[in-house]
């Protein structure tokens, strides 16, 4: 499927002079959000919205099944967020341009947004005047930052920040698999349901948890909970 | 018909926020706004029967804004649109003299129903918010309420 569209002409450097559509998809949890997004997507002449999802997980499947050119997707959504899911989604369409669109800003927030394969950054204050251009960037295979993130990509991305290190040590102690499964549990998900919700055994899932509180020294639930607060994988 | 006027940093919210409305012929939008300030201005001069707002806005937030509106007009429905769930948030929008909590997760589905119970005198709290916390904060506004009347 992945080698069948490297040879699509529409995958040429602007998109927008073939003939075919842009073709996006919008992941958000919040209905009257997507309603907006798509309202002021759609205005534009050659740009479509493929599909909506309402979490991670579903906007995984939909880019799997759709191939979409553009991804624009929220952070906090339950049971897979933006972020993650950002980061499958590069892995399966290293092509598609992901746009993350959010609340907040934060120097780590921009690192883990590059980090994770997506182009394009805008906060929601701004959607109004950048979405447009973020998306038209991404369509030109261009990059797109709210610019507090240009500054910080511009002034420091490569220095380490001295306060952000040890956070930064402590994420990257466990596996994007395992941050997935960090934020099911901290929803409240049994093993049981894990393994649903990711298509493993129980066991395989139990066996995942156990590694997950030895690795980051947890031992409630609780406190599991609150590692996923501080490490952004949900929100308070 | 009904005029409402949409309050919200946030374009694409008010976007939503009449794209949902569109199918909805006894309501019209009037006006729209990005901030209190304005909010407070568009009510003067285009005299809505009802208004959304959301809560977190810079400057005026959607609160404060609603204390001011209520104050000069009484008779104006106030809906407050919002992310936060908490207890605190829906008692303070009622003080303010909101008739409407609406979350924002909830929108699509229940915008228009919670505009119809304000509009007929109600008051609407999003069912994703504690009962106990509802009933609490409808009994004491009900208890107020000759106070705010005229």
């Amino acid at each position: 499927m992945l080698a069948e569209r490297a040879v699509q002409p529409q995958h040429k450097m602007d998109m927008r002079t073939s003939t075919k559509a842009l073709q996006i998809l919008v992941a958000d949890d919040h209905d009257i959000i997507r309603r907006g997004l798509k309202q002021l997507l759609t205005s534009r002449p050659g740009w479509e919205v493929c599909a909506e999802a309402k979490t991670g997980r579903e906007a995984v499947k939909l880019a799997e099944q759709l191939k979409p050119d553009v991804v624009v997707m929220d952070i906090s959504m339950p049971e897979l967020n933006g972020l993650e899911a950002s980061r499958q989604i590069h892995k399966l369409l290293p092509k598609a341009g992901i746009l993350i669109l959010t609340l907040h800003f934060s120097d780590q927030l921009v690192r883990d947004i590059v980090e994770v394969g997506a182009r394009a950054y805008i906060m929601k204050s701004d959607a109004d005047r950048d979405l447009v251009s973020a998306v038209e960037a991404l369509a030109n295979r261009r990059t797109f930052f709210t610019a507090r993130a240009a500054d910080m990509l511009l002034n420091g991305f490569s220095r380490p920040v001295v306060g952000a290190q040890p956070q930064a040590i402590s994420r990257n102690r466990i596996t994007p698999r395992e941050r997935e499964i960090v934020q099911l549990l901290a929803e409240g998900k049994s093993s049981k349901e894990v393994a649903v919700a990711l298509g493993i055994s129980v066991k395989t899932a139990e066996t995942h948890r156990a590694n997950i509180m030895k690795k980051l020294e947890l031992h409630s639930v609780s406190e599991l909970v609150r590692y996923a607060v501080k490490n952004q994988i949900i929100e308070a | 018909m009904h005029r409402v006027l949409i309050v919200d940093d946030h374009a694409f919210i008010r976007r939503g926020v009449q794209a949902i409305l569109q199918s909805f012929p006894e309501w019209e939008v009037c006006g729209e706004a990005d901030n209190g300030t304005d909010a407070i201005r568009l009510t003067e001069t285009l005299k809505p029967e009802a208004i959304i707002m959301d809560i977190s806005m810079p400057g005026l937030n959607g609160i404060e804004t609603t204390r001011e509106i209520r104050k000069k007009h009484p008779e104006v429905k106030i809906v407050l649109l919002t992310l936060h769930e908490t207890a605190e948030l829906v008692r303070s929008a009622f003080r303010a003299g909101a008739q409407g909590y609406l979350l924002k997760v909830d929108a699509e589905q229940e915008l228009v129903r919670a505009l119809n119970i304000v509009i007929a005198d109600g008051s609407y709290i999003s069912p994703k918010i504690d009962g106990e916390v509802a009933k609490s904060v409808v009994t004491e506004v009900t208890e107020f309420k000759p106070v705010h009347k005229n």
